[in-house]
């Protein structure tokens, strides 16, 4: 009984907070509307896509929706055809709303259109459609300009200002990491103070761990003189620091980019990869879901401007996407950048 | 000499020229190719797919094709790294016993279903490929296995000199699948009961008339590349370390390349694992130098490695078959004179 007091107090202590959020213009979203949802992924069995889901899963609980989450995905080897089977399958079933992340480029857009035209809400995350075709609004883990910034960087330390990088990234489709390397290069012609380092390539290694490795060891035989490499994937960057450890490399060629702490650790604590970044995919799946259920159950216009109050993450505002012209996003942002002093403790 | 050397010595022989092209091309386009450094990076990438190819080539030969060689890989890499995690004490040696059986499991699904009910192969092991995936996508619940969370014994393994000369390693995983290969050869060759597979490739009716159970041996050889696919899926996880369910995707169609590369002939009876062996080293030569080649952009190097595929077919055909046509017209001269005094 005690327990159940203690639910209720901290269930009206939060209808509470929303209701004083609301008062500030933030719409306060209505729990207990029924809704079907389906969040997609990339593809199937890689970790962070996981974390979504459970941080979906827990904003599905707290919102009460006596609807149905269903976290369906392609099996890897078939992820664009797999994704836009499962888009037109989710129109026809009638699903209230679909939370992607896109693998499949601009041609997922006819049928993404086509659940619009149905009343399904088309909610991106993590990866965004990049002509924006299809889509209601993108949720953005971070700004996909800073991930250039913060990608810079890290290189520039690692560096120490001078040298030569090269780029390890997933899939020539994959439309997250596409943005994430533009908006680098941008970073890296634009800014002074990478004048001295030179990106010398870029290539794909298809989110698979053996491509990966072996176009990481290509790189180095390439380019003698390479000092980082900077991978925007969590498979990417792994198989790479293996790599270099496998070899003997690490003094020369150091790893960087976008990794999970549990995966990165020994990396980070051996040297091979001193500095990489990631922000939580658990509230990015949370925020997706807050964001899906809202515009699906009428409670959300998603017009620019529009905030709304996403539960324990607080208020958000839909706004113009800087990086795409036309379409809308709402930012999560921030993210970590990890090295030997919080890498471990991030791990457990 | 050349009328003594079989026609399996001879295509060897051939495959090696064409091996000699491919570097005598490549080490012309790409900088500090021919040294040390090629041979290491080869050597251990084209272990595991030399195993898969020799496991690829027992099926071949009895006229059937194993589709489902990938994610059998697959699965059994992600398996024995769950199994090495949450038992860290587990030893070499049971590990290893378990991968193979663990492969094998695989291989009498596709035996069976290819022996005794008798649907075509390509069919069985397209939907075994499938449903293998898909089991190991909801067996890793989205997990992967991690190199921090296995043993050192087992990620220094593949990496492990046996002996160096300078600059080149041989190393211990590239040492491994050549005894694999030449025991798997050896046995082959020699062995009565492994006769039966060439029996049963080159002419199914003919085997069963001369009373060869041809249902078992098919299902012997689904069963005996399974566990070799068990293999190459521990020494995957030993390579990599880090598993996720896309773990050994896309080594069924360069397994078949390897071998056909290799001269197995795709129509069964006919080829060595020796040969599927340096198809391998073909394959893995070309696509690898590809990637250093920088004229070949990234979305090129599929097809140009195509292409090479069909060339290094083609020549070595041809020079086969010129070969043969020597030796022919020599042994019809040769006739000719002994008949003429």
């Amino acid at each position: 009984m005690k327990k159940l007091t203690g639910i209720t107090a901290a269930a009206v202590l939060l209808g509470s907070t929303g209701f004083a959020a609301a008062a500030d213009g933030a719409v306060s979203l209505e729990s207990g509307k029924d809704i079907d949802m389906v969040l997609l992924p990339k593809f199937l069995g890689i970790l962070v896509f996981d974390q979504a889901n459970e941080g979906a899963q827990e904003a599905h609980a707290e919102l009460g929706n006596p609807g149905e989450l269903l976290f369906v995905g392609p099996t890897p080897e078939n992820s664009t055809a797999g994704q836009i089977e499962i888009m037109t399958t989710s129109a026809t079933q009638g699903q209230g709303a679909v939370m992607l992340s896109n693998n499949a480029g601009d041609q997922i857009s006819p049928s993404a259109l086509a659940a619009q035209k149905a009343g399904t809400k088309v909610v991106t995350w993590d990866s965004p459609i990049p002509s924006g075709e299809g889509e209601d609004v993108f949720v953005a883990q971070v700004d996909f300009g800073s991930i250039g910034v913060v990608m810079a960087d890290m290189a520039h330390s690692i560096l120490d200002g001078a040298g030569e990088m090269a780029v390890l990234s997933a899939t020539p489709d994959a439309s997250n990491q596409n943005a994430w390397i533009a908006s680098m290069k941008e970073v890296l012609e634009s800014d002074e103070k990478y004048a001295d380092i030179t990106l010398v390539d870029v290539v794909y290694g298809d989110d698979q761990a053996e491509v990966s490795y072996n176009r990481a060891l290509a790189l180095v035989d390439q380019h003698p003189d390479l000092g980082v490499i900077m991978s925007p994937t969590t498979v990417g960057i792994q198989a790479a620091a293996k790599a270099m450890q496998d070899e003997g490399l690490c003094e020369q060629v150091r790893v960087s980019g976008l990794g999970l702490p549990s995966e990165m650790a020994s990396y980070t604590m051996n040297g091979c990869a001193p500095e990489f970044a990631l922000w939580d995919f658990r509230d990015l799946g949370y925020l997706t879901y807050y964001t899906a259920y809202g515009l699906a159950s009428g409670q959300l216009t998603g017009e620019l401007g529009e905030t709304f109050t996403a539960g324990r993450m607080g208020d958000y505002t839909i706004e113009q996407d800087p990086g795409r012209e036309g379409s809308k996003r709402i930012l999560m942002g921030p993210f970590t950048v990890y090295n030997a002093e919080n890498v471990e403790a991030a791990a457990k | 000499m050349l009328n003594r050397i079989s026609p399996q010595t001879l295509r060897i022989l051939a495959l090696l020229a064409v091996l000699a092209l491919v570097l005598l091309f490549f080490s012309t386009q790409v900088p500090n190719y021919l040294n040390g450094r090629l041979f290491n990076r080869i050597s251990s990438s084209v272990a595991i797919m030399a195993i898969v190819a020799c496991a690829q080539t027992l099926v071949i030969l009895t006229r059937n094709i194993d589709l489902s060689i990938g994610s059998t890989l697959g699965f059994v890499a992600f398996a024995t790294g769950s199994l090495i995690t949450n038992n860290p004490d587990l030893g070499p040696a049971l590990l290893l016993i378990y991968s193979i059986c663990l492969g094998a499991c695989f291989g009498v699904v596709n035996g069976a279903l290819v022996a005794y009910a008798s649907i075509p192969s390509i069919i069985v092991t397209l939907a075994t490929m499938a449903l293998f995936r898909s089991a190991l996508v909801e067996y890793s619940d989205a997990k992967s296995i991690t190199t921090g969370n296995l043993p050192t014994w087992l990620v220094d393994f593949p990496n492990y000199k046996v002996l160096t000369f300078g600059s080149y390693q041989l190393r211990a995983s590239f040492l491994l699948a050549v005894v694999v290969v030449i025991i798997v050869h050896i046995a082959l060759t020699r062995l009565r009961a492994a006769r039966k597979i060439y029996a049963v490739g080159s002419n199914p009716e003919a085997a069963e008339m001369a009373g060869i159970n041809s249902k078992r041996v098919v299902l012997t050889a689904f069963v005996l590349s399974g566990a070799l696919a068990g293999l190459a899926g521990f020494m995957f996880l030993a390579r990599f370390g880090t598993i996720t369910v896309v773990a050994g995707l896309g080594f069924e169609l360069k397994s078949v390349a390897a071998s056909v590369v290799g001269g197995v002939n795709i129509f069964g009876g006919s080829g060595s694992v020796i040969g599927a062996f340096i198809g391998a080293v073909l394959v893995d030569l070309i696509d690898m130098s590809l990637v250093r080649w920088q004229l070949v952009s990234e979305f090129w190097r599929e097809a140009v490695l195509g292409a090479l595929i069909l060339l290094s077919v083609a020549a070595d055909a041809t020079l086969m078959r010129r070969l043969v046509a020597w030796r022919v017209a020599r042994e019809k001269a040769r006739t000719q004179r002994s008949t003429q005094s």
